[in-house]
């Protein structure tokens, strides 16, 4: 019987939500193989942790702390992890798919020898307790089921907002790592830089307002702005609206922007063209606002008003505020 | 300097994509393929640096005779040679035994300073391949860069990327790898004269067979599909099932300035007690 590691994420000392639905997702895999789900944190400090991990099951917590790993560096977090790995064996890893680690797991991979896929939508486990995930390719535009071959361990990591954390209480044995980390001469952390953010992130957030071509102007996003803020949404863009200068490149939903799966989604003076649509077509309801009958999102969308923006937005960011 | 492009190439953004007749890939007939932009933007970078100081500019594929194309497009845009390594059993090669590959190819080359690449295949939705090969040659890596400042002279560069939350500014001693993000620079559309020139620069054609894939730890065998850490079992693609409740104005299509109230109270409370989502 083996194990199944979470990755820990943090952000400034807090565990990031995302931990606790891969923690959920990985519930579901033990549910069939009877593994033991251990949370795995690589950093300077863990701080105390435990609480937080074992409501949602975790039973072992792996510590891997090293004063060298306080500024986040691909190389040296890819060989703490690998020598852990090496260490104890894991069967399965799973881990958010943040930028973090889409940026050191591709290297732990090459490292272990072993098979790595980003971006899971859902994950399984079949007879012979291979992993299989299922994820986008091609952007929204199709779904691919790709099963693990004869490699250990199998990594993967699952999209943000792709499973809905569950609590399940548990006691967790903690286990402190200690890893020599080489430190890493050849690459050098000159400044990092924490913008606070008024809104939530976009890949993580539970709702997203974005606005497109017809807001005509970077100005008028204001009208995004206020409306998102009516709900507690983060703020989007369309290619259309980065391009045209409204709005900087990270608001960009879409296949070369930002891929989100909130559980609502307003698209506001948005067409809805095929590669947008490969962005958000995964949200659970996706909301329209556009006054060309004949725009594309008017097939794809759940709730929509034919109208001018300038003049529905104002009006509906009334009645969201009404409503909370 | 000596700069590297590793490039792909993917179907457009707007290409609509169908499942092949065995239903574990797509059906790739009637798709317009392109220079996948990520990359186009790693190829704009180098050559912007070739422009600022005396720079070689490589652009290095694999895949089929197809993607020979994108490579053009890269030559046109101003890289001076293109490597393109192809066979038919790279198609469903996993990026381990890629990354592999590819990393022997350039230890070969021999001297090369920086590598660029797009910050993922749009395809594939992935970045883990020019990682690994970074990995794999024993290199630093900075991904998601949207600024670059090379300084020839103490064999560094300063990068700056997105980071979750913010951003950051890493310095990396040469030879480096570097994937590209939007924001980082507006690549240029190949002229027509760079587009002739491009057909008479240099283009290696490399065969699998001549690699030597028993020295990188890999067997015939493990390449391609058959010997693939990851494989496809099915595709399939989403039906968009959506309840299409539009909310639409009296007279005409569009919702008209005295409408818009009752129209917005109606979504809201749609929104609120149908979807329950707020």
């Amino acid at each position: 019987m083996g194990e199944i590691w979470v990755l820990v994420d943090t952000s400034q000392g807090v565990i990031r939500n995302v931990t606790y639905e891969v923690l959920t997702a990985a519930r579901k895999l033990k549910e069939k193989n009877g593994a033991t789900i251990a949370a795995v944190y690589v950093g300077d400090e863990a701080g105390s942790i435990e609480e937080d991990l074992s409501k949602y099951g975790a039973e072992k917590i792996y510590k891997i702390e090293n004063p060298t790993l306080k500024d986040f560096n691909a190389s040296a977090h890819a060989h703490a992890l690998a020598e852990t790995i090496k260490k104890h064996n894991p069967d399965i890893i799973l881990a958010g798919n943040t930028l973090q680690n889409q940026d050191f797991l591709p290297r732990v991979a090459s490292r272990t020898s072993s098979g790595l896929s980003f971006d899971a939508i859902d994950i399984d486990i079949n007879s012979s307790s291979t992993l299989q995930v299922k994820r986008y390719r091609y952007s929204g535009k199709s779904i691919s089921t790709i099963s693990y071959h004869d490699v250990k361990p199998m990594i993967a990591t699952l999209r943000p907002n792709a499973f809905k954390p569950v609590e399940n209480q548990t006691s967790a044995e903690v286990i402190n790592e200690s890893i020599d980390v080489p430190a890493e001469n050849n690459m050098k952390v000159l400044e990092t830089k924490i913008i606070p953010k008024e809104r939530p992130e976009l890949t993580e957030a539970d709702k997203i307002v974005s606005g497109g071509r017809g807001m005509a102007n970077g100005d008028n996003f204001k009208l995004i702005f206020d409306i998102a803020d009516s709900i507690g949404a983060a703020a989007g863009a369309s290619r259309a609206a980065v391009d045209s200068g409204f709005v900087p490149y990270e608001m960009q939903v879409g296949q070369t922007g930002k891929v989100v799966s909130p559980n609502l989604y307003v698209a506001v003076g948005i067409s809805g063209s095929v590669q947008h649509y490969a962005g958000m077509g995964s949200s659970t309801i996706i909301v329209a606002i556009n006054k060309d009958p004949d725009a594309p999102i008017f097939q794809k969308c759940d709730y929509g008003i034919c109208g001018d923006l300038f003049e529905v937005i104002p009006a509906l960011t009334e009645e969201f505020k009404n409503l909370s | 300097m000596k700069i590297l492009v590793i490039i792909r190439q993917t179907p457009d953004t707007e290409a609509k994509i169908q499942a092949n007749s065995t239903q574990n890939g797509i059906e790739t007939s009637n798709i317009k393929w392109i220079l996948n932009p990520f990359d186009e933007i790693a190829v704009e970078e180098a050559v912007q640096i070739k422009e600022k100081s005396a720079s070689e500019v490589i652009i290095l594929t694999v895949g089929s005779e197809r993607s020979l194309e994108a490579l053009r497009t890269a030559l046109a845009m101003g890289g001076d040679s293109a490597i393109h390594i192809t066979d038919d059993s790279f198609a469903d090669m996993d990026s381990y035994a890629l990354s592999k590959v590819i990393a022997s190819k350039i230890k070969s080359i021999g001297d090369v300073d920086l590598i660029l690449s797009g910050k993922k295949w749009i395809d594939e939705e992935s970045g883990q391949v020019a990682i690994q090969i970074a990995e794999e040659l024993g290199i630093p890596q900075a991904t998601l860069a949207t600024k670059i400042d090379l300084d020839e002279a103490n064999k560094s560069v300063k990068v700056q990327s997105e980071i979750e939350g913010g951003q950051r500014i890493v310095e990396l001693k040469l030879p480096a790898l570097i994937t590209c993000e939007r924001g980082l620079n507006e690549p240029r559309y190949a002229s027509l004269p760079g587009i002739m020139k491009a057909k008479k620069k240099p283009l290696e054609e490399v065969q699998m067979d001549s690699i030597d894939v028993g020295e990188l730890g890999l067997t015939k065998e493990s390449l391609g599909n058959a010997g693939s850490r990851l494989k496809v079992d099915s595709i399939e693609i989403p039906v968009i099932k959506r309840t299409l409740t539009i909310l639409k104005g009296g007279k005409s299509d569009m919702v008209q300035a005295d409408e818009v109230k009752k129209a917005s109270e109606e979504l809201a409370r749609l929104l609120r007690e149908e979807a329950k989502i707020i």
